[in-house]
C-alpha cells in the first residue's frame, strides 16, 4: 500500500468509524490492538450469548477471555486457534453465507462489516492475544511524548495532544484572543461572564503572567465553588423534593452548601469522597462530615400508601449502589441487578455484594412525606445557638421561681363534694395543637398540621392549614370529655386567611350529635343548611386576611342551649388557603377537670374519664392509690392541682405560666427555624443481603456479604465492611477507575466532551478514550497531587490546548467534526444555569448571596398544579419576591416531578437519576425562553437601562457597550451597522406607539429606573433582548 | 449568503422536536399544519426519525392514548361478573387470591369481602360485548373497539405502575413511550412536537394522584424527544407569546437583526451549530402562529362540537383535549397522550365513579367516531386505559350501596381502536372474580410492543445505546398481540 492510499484509507476510516461508534484513530502500523479494536467488536456482537452471563451462554462458548475462546468446544471445533485464522471456527462462522451457521445470527439484526471481519482475522493471525480491559488496569504515568513544536506545550497536557495532532498531520489553532480567552475561562471557572472592566484589565495587562493571575483570581473566587457544585448536583441527583408520589419538599440544601464549601476550600477529592460516602462512620464525625453524608440521601423516596417496605428498601439500595458506581467508577451496574452483567465482568452476586454496603441504611422505606425524614441533624447558626441558650436559662430561672411559689402555697383539701364553678367566664381551650382527647380526625383530605416560622401559628406550637379549590373541610367527632355548653357561652376559633389566596367563605360547624349548628363568614357558598337559622348563621364578611382573627359565635345563636355537649367541630371553607388554631368556648361551666376546690374530688373525676387534658405522668400518679404513692408522685399531683386546677390558686400562677408558655413558644420557634438536613446512618445490625433472583425483592437466593467485584483490587483485609471501607477502597491510589473517571468529567466540563465520551461508562461498552495516554497521565497526576482539585482545573485551563481559538475552517470541520483531536478550542452552548446566570449578571440583576435554602424565581403559572398531588407541599408554586428572584440558578428550587421549565428547555436534568453528562440540544423552545420568559424580558429591560446610563450619550455607543457586556469583545463596524439599523426601526415603532413601550417596561418585579424616555428605553430593551439572544451570548467560544 | 454559511447549513442536520431543519428564508419546510399531509394512500414511508426506515409496513401513523390515570375499576365498567352477586360480603376465596401480594392499604383488613358492582351491564354490538351503564357512549362504539380484559402488570402502587406502563421500568430514568416514537420515527410535521401531552381538568374536584414529568420525559435520550405539554391556560406552549408591548413586527425586526449578526458570526467562526440556531429561531417565530391555530377550535362546525359534548368549549376539559387530539392527528403529530386523572376510588366508589364516567364517556367515544367519519380511524390508533385495575374485594366498609376498591395489578381492562386493531372483539378472559387472568394475558410490555408494531416498528429493534447497553421500551420483554390485529 502506498503512503498516499494509506492516507486516503485513514480518512475514510475516520469518517466511517465515527458512525460505527468505534474509536476514530487507526494505528499507522498493522498491529491490531485488542482493547481498542477487537474487544468492542466482540462485546457488541458476541458477548450477549458468548460473554460473562452464564445463563445466556450458547454452545458453551465464552469469547470474553483467552481460555474460553481457545478451548475445544462440545462440537469439537475451536473458536480461536492462535495464529491460524483458517483453523479458527470463529472466522468460519462469521464469513459463511449459510444463514443457519452465520454469526451473529441473522435474526439479531447485527452484522459484522467487512472491515471488522478483516480485523478479527488479522488479530487471530497475530496471535489472538487477549488483554484486560484498559480501564480495569491501574493507570501508569507515561513518559511524555516527543512533539513537533516544543514551544507550543505549556504543560504535559499539550504534549499528549500534539502527539496525536502530529500523527494526523494537523496543527493546533492559534491562541484565542484575549477578549475571547477571559470570557471563556471566566465562564468555565465561575459560571458567570467577565465584566467589561475585567476584560479591559486583562486585555491591557502586559505582565507575561497576566493569564495565570487571572486564573488564580477566578479559582479563589467563591463563585468557583458554585460552578463546580452545579455539575456535582447532576451526579448526586440533588433535588428539593422527594421525587416520588406526593413529591413533598425535602430539606437537603445544607448538603448543597457543604459541597460548595468543599470545592471552595479545595478539599482533596479523596476526602471529599470519603466524607460524602461515609462521613458518619468516621471517628467522632463533625457536624460538617455528617452533613456531607446527605450525598447518600439524595435518592428519590416515596411514602405512597400501600407500598411494600421490603420492595422499596431494595429499590433505594439498588439506586444508591448504581449511583455510587456511576459517579466513582464510571460503571453502570444496573444490568447486574437481574442477571450477570452481559458485557462487564461483574456478576449478579458481585452486584449484591456491593448492594450489601447500602443494605444497612437506617432511613425508613416510607419517607412519611416529611420535610426531613430521619436520620437528620440540626445545624444551628451561632445566633440560634446563643438564643436557645439564653431562653433555656430564663426558662430554668422562671420554673424555679414557680416551683418556689408552688411550695409556698398552703393547701388544705376541703373534702370531696365541694365542687365550685369558676367565678367568671373565661376562655376554655378545647383544641390547641391537636384535636381534643378522644377525637377522631377526619376531612376530605387529612388534617395538615403546620408549624412556625414557615406558617402562621396563633398559639402553641402548630396550627392547621387547608388549601382548597372548592368546598373543603376537616373535622373531628367523638371528643371525650365533651365540651359542655353553659348559659351565655360563646364558641370561638382563630382563623388566618392567606391574602394571596383567600377563600370565599369560612364556616364553623358544631356537633352535639348532629351537625346542624353552623356559623359562616363571607359569601354564602357552602351548601349546608339554609336561611337565617341556627343551621346557617351568617356572621358577616370574611375576616381580615393576613392576620389572626378571632371568630366568635354565641352558642345559643347556633342552636346550642345550656346543657348541650359538643363532641365534634368542623372547620370548613370554600376555596383559598386558611389556617385554624386555638378553639374553645368562653365559659364558666365545669369542663371535666376544671374548677375543683378539692384535690380528692378532682382525682376521682379524672380517674373516671378515659381521656383528659391532664398530662400523662400526673394521670399515672393519680392511678396509684393515695397511700401507695411515692413522695414524688404525691408532689406531682398536688403541684399540678394547685397550679392548674384549683380555681383560686391557679389564678396566681397564671402570669408565671404565661411567661413560661411565651418563652417555650419562642424556644420552639427558634428551634423550628434551625436548619435541618437529612444525613446517613447505618442500622446497628445490617440487614442480611441475598442475591435477589431477577432482582425481585421477594425472591432471595444465596446469602452474600459486603464486598467488591473481583476484577478490581480487593478490599484491604482490615478495612471495615461498610461504606467507610468502600469509600477508602474507591480512593485508594490502586483503584483503576476513580481518578480516571473523575478527571475525565473535569475534562468534559471544559471541552464539552470527555476524553472518554461516555463519561458514565468506562466499561466494555463505553467509548475508547480519544487520547488514552493523556487520560492516564492526568489520572496519575491527580492522585499524586494529593487529589488536588483546583490544581487539576488550573492545569487544564493553563494548557495551550485549552487556550486555542475555537474558530474552525471547513477543512478541519470535515476532518474532525467533533474536535476529538483538539486541533481547536472548545465551542459549545452554555449550560442551562449559566445561560440564566449570565443574563442576570449582564443585566445587573444577579444576587451574589451565597448558600441557603432554595428559591422560587419566575415560572409560568400552573406548572406544579398541573401534575401535583392534591395536598402535596409542592402543589402550589409560590413565586418568591425581591432578591430571591435573582439568585444563581444553582439555588433554584428543584421539584423533581416538575422541574424548572426554563432550565429544562436547556437540557437540565430532572434530578431523579444520576446524570454524568447532559444532552446539548438546540431547539425553538430555547429561542422562546430567551425571547419571552419574564426573567429574560426583565433582564433585557435592565440591561437596556445599563446601556443607556453607562454606555455613552448616543445609541451607537450604548449598543457597543451592550455588545461588550454580552460577548466581551468589541463589535465590528458591520455588526454595529446592523444594530443601528434595527434600533432605528424599534425606536420609530415605540415613538409612534408609546402605550406599547409602557407595557413592555413594566415586565418583571424590579423597579423601573427614572429619567429614561420610555420609547428609547423600550427600543433599547428590544436591542438588549437581541443581544441576549445572540448565539455568541449563550455560547462559550 | 456567504458560501461557508451555505455549506454549513447544508451540512448541519439538526432537529426541532426531532425534525430536520432547513435554512433561513427557504421555503423547504412543509407548510405549517397542513391537513393534506394525511392523504389516505401514502405508500410505506421511510422514517422521519433515527430509524432509517420502518421495519415493516405500518398500519398506524399516529397514536392517541387517552390515559385514565389513577386506574379506573374494570369491575364497574367493562369486566362483567354476574356470579359475583352470590358472593356479596363473602370473603374472597383463598383459592382465588392464592397468596398474591396485596397493598398495605388492605393487607391489614381482617376481611376481604367481595363487592359486586352495583352498576347494570348490558350487551352491545354485533359481538354482544358487555359494557356498564356508566359508559353509554363507549357502549355505542363497541363494534369499532377491541376490549382487552386481561391487561396485567407487576406494580401495585400508582407511582411505580404509571412509570412502568409509560417507560417500561418502574423506576425513574427511562424514556417514555412517546419519546421512543419521537426518537425512532420523528414526525412529518416540522412545526409541531412529535409527542404532545394534554392534561385534563379533574372533574368535580375528585381526589387524585400526582403525575410526574418523567411520564412524558425523555429519560436518557435527548430532551428534544420529551413530550411537550400543551397548556389550557396561559401560553399553550410555554413562553410562546411575545411579551406585552412586543408585536409581531417588532419581534420580526429583532429576529432579522439577530439572524444577520448570527450569520456574520457563523462566517467568522465556522461552527455549524450557529446555522442550526438561526433556523430554530425561525421555527420559533412560525410556532407563534401555528400553535394558536391548532388550539383555536372556532373553525369546528357545531355538529362536531356537539359530538364531544358541551364541555368541549372549555379549554382544559377532557372533551376539549379529545378534540385537540384529533386536530393534532390531522396535522400529523405521531403521539398524543391525553391524561385524565380522578379514578382512584379506594372508598365511596359508586358515587365517585358516577362523577367521573360522564366526563370521560362521551368525549372518548366522540373521538373514535370523529376520526372514523373523517376516514382517519384506519391509520390512527386510539388507546383507552390506565396503569392497573381495582380489586373485587372492598377496601373499607362494604354495604349494598357503597364500597371501595384497592389497586389490582393482576388484570385490568383497556381498549384500543383503529390503526390496525381489529374492532368488534373482546380479548382475553378473567375468572369469576376479575381477580386472575384465565385466558390470553396481555402484559403492559406486550401492549407497548403491539403499539410499536402497529407503527411499523419491531420493538426489539428500536434501541438506544446508553451506559453501554442497548435499551428498549420493552426492556427484554414484550410480545406483539397478533390476535387483536386486523388481518
Amino acid at each position: 500500500m502506498s503512503l498516499g492510499s494509506l492516507q486516503i484509507c485513514r480518512s475514510i476510516l475516520l469518517l466511517t468509524s465515527l458512525s460505527a461508534g468505534l474509536n476514530s484513530f487507526v494505528s499507522a502500523d498493522d498491529q491490531v490492538d485488542f482493547n481498542r479494536e477487537i474487544r468492542p467488536i466482540l462485546s457488541d456482537m458476541c458477548y450477549k450469548c458468548h460473554g460473562p452471563d452464564a445463563a445466556e451462554r450458547k454452545a458453551g462458548l465464552r469469547l470474553d477471555g483467552h481460555a474460553g475462546a481457545t478451548a475445544k468446544l462440545e462440537s469439537g471445533f475451536t473458536a480461536i486457534v492462535a495464529g491460524k485464522p483458517e483453523d479458527s471456527h470463529l472466522i468460519a462462522r462469521i464469513t459463511t453465507s449459510d444463514p443457519d451457521l452465520m454469526m451473529p445470527p441473522p435474526e439479531t439484526e447485527r452484522k459484522l462489516t467487512a472491515a471488522q471481519v478483516e480485523l478479527l482475522t488479522r488479530w487471530i493471525q497475530q496471535g489472538g492475544e487477549y488483554k484486560g480491559h484498559w480501564s480495569f488496569i491501574r493507570p501508569e504515568r507515561l513518559a511524555l511524548p516527543a512533539i513537533s513544536q516544543e514551544n507550543w506545550a505549556a504543560n504535559p497536557i499539550d504534549r499528549f495532544v500534539m502527539a496525536k495532532l502530529d500523527k494526523s498531520g494537523l496543527k493546533p489553532s492559534p491562541e484565542a484572543d484575549r477578549y475571547n480567552l477571559i470570557r471563556r475561562v471566566t465562564l468555565d471557572l465561575t459560571g458567570l461572564p467577565a465584566t467589561p472592566e475585567e476584560v479591559d484589565a486583562f486585555v491591557n495587562d502586559s505582565d507575561p503572567n497576566a493569564y495565570e493571575k487571572l486564573v488564580d483570581r477566578l479559582l479563589a473566587s467563591g463563585r468557583y465553588g458554585e460552578q463546580m457544585t452545579r455539575y456535582w448536583l447532576d451526579l448526586v441527583r440533588y433535588g428539593d423534593s422527594h421525587g416520588l408520589h406526593l413529591d413533598n419538599e425535602r430539606a437537603l440544601w445544607k448538603y448543597r452548601e457543604w459541597v460548595i464549601g468543599a470545592f471552595n476550600a479545595n478539599k482533596p477529592f479523596d476526602q471529599f469522597t470519603i466524607e460524602q460516602l461515609a462521613g458518619d462512620l468516621l471517628p467522632n464525625p463533625t457536624i460538617d462530615q455528617q452533613i456531607a453524608t446527605g450525598f447518600n440521601r439524595c435518592n428519590v423516596t416515596t411514602s405512597e400508601g400501600g407500598s411494600i417496605n421490603e420492595e422499596v428498601l431494595v429499590r433505594y439500595a439498588v439506586d444508591r449502589t448504581e449511583t455510587m458506581s456511576t459517579i466513582f467508577m464510571g460503571m453502570t451496574l444496573g444490568c447486574a441487578v437481574c442477571h450477570d452483567h452481559k458485557f462487564d465482568p461483574v456478576s449478579q452476586k458481585e452486584f449484591f455484594q456491593l448492594f450489601a454496603f447500602y443494605n444497612a441504611s437506617a432511613d425508613a422505606a416510607m419517607d412519611g412525606n416529611a420535610l426531613a425524614p430521619p436520620p437528620t441533624i440540626k445545624v444551628p447558626t451561632a445566633e440560634q445557638t446563643a438564643m436557645l441558650s439564653e431562653l433555656d436559662q430564663k426558662l430554668t430561672a422562671t420554673r424555679e421561681e414557680l416551683n418556689k411559689a408552688l411550695a409556698s402555697v398552703e393547701y388544705v383539701d376541703p373534702g370531696a363534694g365541694t365542687v365550685v364553678a369558676a367565678p367568671e367566664p373565661a376562655d376554655y381551650i378545647w383544641g390547641e395543637d391537636d384535636a381534643p382527647a378522644g377525637a377522631k380526625l377526619e376531612g376530605d383530605s387529612p388534617w395538615e398540621f403546620v408549624t412556625a416560622p414557615d406558617h402562621p401559628v396563633h398559639a402553641g406550637t402548630r396550627s392547621t392549614r387547608r388549601q382548597a379549590d372548592a368546598m373543603s373541610q376537616h373535622f373531628f367527632t367523638g371528643a371525650a370529655p365533651t365540651l359542655k355548653i353553659g348559659e351565655g357561652d360563646k364558641l370561638f376559633a382563630y382563623c388566618w386567611i392567606d391574602p394571596a389566596n383567600p377563600p370565599k367563605t369560612v364556616m364553623l360547624q358544631f356537633n352535639d350529635g348532629n351537625w346542624n349548628h353552623r356559623a359562616f363568614w363571607g359569601e354564602d357558598t357552602i351548601a349546608f343548611g339554609a336561611g337565617d337559622t341556627p343551621e346557617h348563621r351568617s356572621m358577616g364578611p370574611l375576616p381580615k386576611a393576613g392576620e389572626w382573627v378571632r371568630l366568635e359565635v354565641s352558642a345559643a345563636h347556633v342552636g346550642l342551649p345550656a346543657g348541650t355537649e359538643l363532641n365534634g367541630w368542623a372547620f370548613t371553607q370554600f376555596g383559598g388557603t386558611v389556617y385554624w388554631d386555638h378553639a374553645g368556648s368562653v365559659t364558666k361551666t365545669l369542663q371535666g377537670n376544671q374548677s375543683f376546690e378539692s384535690q380528692v374530688a378532682w382525682e376521682a373525676a379524672d380517674k373516671s374519664v378515659e381521656k383528659s387534658a391532664v398530662p400523662q405522668p400526673v394521670r399515672d400518679a393519680i392511678k396509684v392509690e393515695a397511700d401507695k404513692r411515692t413522695p414524688e408522685q404525691s408532689k406531682l399531683i398536688r403541684d399540678h392541682f394547685v397550679q392548674f386546677i384549683h380555681p383560686k390558686t391557679r389564678l396566681t400562677f397564671e402570669p408565671l405560666q404565661k411567661q413560661i408558655d411565651e418563652m417555650t413558644r419562642q424556644r420552639n420557634e427558634t428551634d423550628a427555624a434551625i436548619a435541618i438536613t437529612m444525613i446517613m446512618a447505618d442500622l446497628p445490625t445490617p440487614r442480611e443481603t441475598f442475591i435477589l433472583k431477577r432482582g425481585e425483592y421477594n425472591m432471595p437466593g444465596e446469602k452474600v456479604e459486603a464486598n467488591v467485584p473481583a476484577v478490581f483490587p480487593p478490599l484491604p483485609a482490615d478495612a471495615p465492611r461498610n461504606r467507610l471501607g468502600l469509600a477508602k477502597w474507591l480512593t485508594d491510589p490502586s483503584h483503576p477507575l476513580t481518578a480516571r473517571v473523575t478527571v475525565n468529567r473535569y475534562w468534559q466540563q471544559y471541552f464539552g466532551v470527555g476524553l472518554v465520551k461516555t463519561a458514565e461508562d468506562f466499561g466494555l461498552q463505553g467509548q475508547w478514550p480519544t487520547n488514552p495516554e493523556l487520560l492516564d497521565w492526568l489520572a496519575v497526576e491527580f492522585v499524586e497531587s494529593g487529589w488536588d482539585v483546583k490544581a487539576l482545573q488550573k492545569l487544564i485551563v493553563m494548557s495551550s490546548t485549552y487556550r486555542q481559538s475555537s474558530r474552525v475552517s471547513p477543512d478541519l470541520l470535515q476532518i474532525d467534526p467533533n474536535n476529538d483531536l483538539l486541533a481547536r478550542g472548545p465551542r459549545f452552548r452554555l449550560d442551562a444555569e449559566v445561560v440564566r446566570d449570565s443574563a442576570l449578571s449582564m443585566s445587573g440583576l444577579l444576587s451574589e448571596q451565597f448558600g441557603g435554602k432554595s428559591v422560587k424565581p419566575y415560572q409560568p403559572d400552573g406548572i406544579w398544579e398541573a401534575v401535583a398531588f392534591v395536598g402535596s407541599t409542592t402543589q402550589y408554586y409560590k413565586r418568591d419576591a425581591g432578591e430571591a428572584l435573582y439568585r444563581r440558578s444553582l439555588y433554584t428550587f428543584w421539584k423533581r416531578t416538575a422541574p424548572p421549565p426554563s432550565l429544562m428547555a436547556f437540557d437540565a436534568p430532572s434530578r431523579e437519576t444520576c446524570v454524568a453528562r447532559r444532552a446539548r440540544t438546540n431547539t425553538p423552545l430555547q429561542a422562546l425562553v430567551l425571547m419571552n420568559d419574564e426573567q429574560y424580558v426583565e433582564a433585557s429591560r435592565n440591561l437596556a437601562a445599563r446601556m443607556i446610563k453607562e454606555g455613552g450619550d448616543n445609541p451607537a455607543a450604548q449598543m457597543l457597550f451592550g455588545f461588550r457586556v454580552c460577548t466581551a469583545r468589541v463589535p465590528t463596524e458591520q455588526e454595529l451597522t446592523v444594530l443601528n439599523k434595527v434600533y432605528a426601526g424599534q425606536l420609530a415603532h415605540y415613538q409612534a406607539n408609546p402605550a406599547e413601550a409602557e407595557k413592555l417596561l413594566v415586565i418583571g418585579a424590579s423597579p423601573r429606573p427614572e429619567g429614561i424616555d420610555p420609547a428609547t428605553h423600550a427600543a433599547m430593551t428590544m436591542m438588549a433582548n437581541l443581544l441576549l439572544n445572540l448565539d455568541e451570548a449563550i455560547t462559550k467560544e | 449568503m456567504h458560501p461557508f454559511a451555505q455549506h454549513a447549513l447544508q451540512q448541519t442536520r439538526r432537529y426541532f422536536f426531532g425534525q430536520s431543519a432547513a435554512g433561513i428564508g427557504t421555503a423547504a419546510l412543509a407548510s405549517v399544519l397542513n391537513p393534506n399531509l394525511l392523504s389516505a394512500n401514502t405508500p410505506v414511508r421511510t422514517s422521519f426519525g433515527e430509524l432509517p426506515s420502518l421495519h415493516h409496513s405500518p398500519s398506524a401513523k399516529r397514536v392517541i392514548w387517552l390515559f385514565m390515570a389513577d386506574a379506573p375499576s374494570q369491575l364497574d365498567l367493562y369486566d362483567y361478573k354476574p356470579k359475583l352477586a352470590d358472593f356479596f360480603d363473602k370473603d374472597l376465596p383463598e383459592s382465588v387470591r392464592n397468596g398474591q401480594r396485596i397493598t398495605t392499604m388492605t393487607s391489614g383488613q381482617t376481611r376481604l369481602p367481595c363487592a359486586p358492582s352495583i352498576f347494570k351491564f348490558a350487551q352491545h354490538g354485533e359481538h354482544r360485548a358487555w359494557v356498564s351503564e356508566l359508559l353509554p357512549n363507549i357502549a355505542s362504539i363497541v363494534n369499532d373497539i377491541c376490549i382487552v380484559k386481561t391487561m396485567n402488570t407487576e406494580a401495585i402502587n400508582h407511582d411505580p405502575a404509571i412509570t412502568y406502563i409509560q417507560t417500561g421500568s418502574q423506576l425513574p430514568g427511562r424514556p417514555s413511550m412517546g419519546s421512543w416514537v419521537s426518537y425512532g420515527l420523528g414526525s412529518p410535521n416540522k412545526d409541531l412536537p412529535a409527542f404532545v401531552v394534554l392534561h385534563s381538568r379533574i372533574p368535580g374536584g375528585a381526589q387524585t394522584q400526582a403525575l410526574f414529568s418523567r411520564l412524558w420525559g425523555s429519560g436518557f435520550m435527548s430532551t428534544r424527544h420529551a413530550g411537550v405539554a400543551l397548556r389550557s391556560s396561559g401560553d399553550p406552549v410555554l413562553y410562546l407569546s411575545n411579551p406585552s408591548g412586543v408585536d409581531p413586527a417588532t419581534r420580526r425586526r429583532m429576529l432579522d437583526g439577530l439572524a444577520e449578526l448570527n450569520t456574520d458570526r457563523l462566517n467568522t467562526v465556522g461552527d455549524p451549530e450557529i446555522a442550526s440556531r438561526i433556523s430554530q429561531y425561525e421555527m420559533a417565530f412560525r410556532m407563534q402562529t401555528s400553535v394558536p391555530d391548532l388550539t383555536d377550535i372556532s373553525d369546528e362546525p357545531q355538529s362536531v362540537l356537539d359530538m364531544y359534548g358541551p364541555e368541549v368549549k372549555e379549554p382544559g376539559t377532557f372533551a376539549y383535549n379529545c378534540l385537540l387530539a384529533r386536530r393534532m392527528a390531522e396535522r400529523g403529530v405521531p403521539f398524543t397522550q391525553v391524561f385524565l386523572r380522578g379514578w382512584d376510588h379506594h372508598g365511596g366508589l359508586p358515587n365517585a365513579i358516577r362523577g367521573m364516567a360522564p366526563a370521560c364517556d362521551r368525549p372518548s367515544a366522540a373521538l373514535v367516531k370523529d376520526l372514523k367519519q373523517r376516514g382517519m380511524l384506519d391509520d390512527t390508533l386510539v388507546i383507552w386505559g390506565g396503569e392497573f385495575g381495582r380489586t373485587v374485594y372492598s377496601q373499607g366498609t362494604l354495604t349494598k350501596e357503597n364500597y371501595g376498591r384497592d389497586h389490582h395489578p393482576r388484570n385490568f381492562t383497556m381498549w384500543m381502536a383503529g390503526g390496525g386493531i381489529k374492532g368488534g372483539q373482546v380479548y382475553g378472559e378473567t375468572d369469576d372474580f376479575s381477580y386472575n387472568v384465565v385466558d390470553k394475558p396481555v402484559h403492559i410490555h406486550d401492549l407497548n410492543a403491539t403499539i410499536l408494531h402497529l407503527l411499523g416498528v419491531n420493538h426489539e429493534q428500536l434501541t438506544y445505546r446508553f451506559q453501554g447497553r442497548d435499551f428498549r421500551l420493552t426492556d427484554v420483554h414484550g410480545t406483539v398481540v397478533r390476535d387483536i390485529l386486523r388481518a
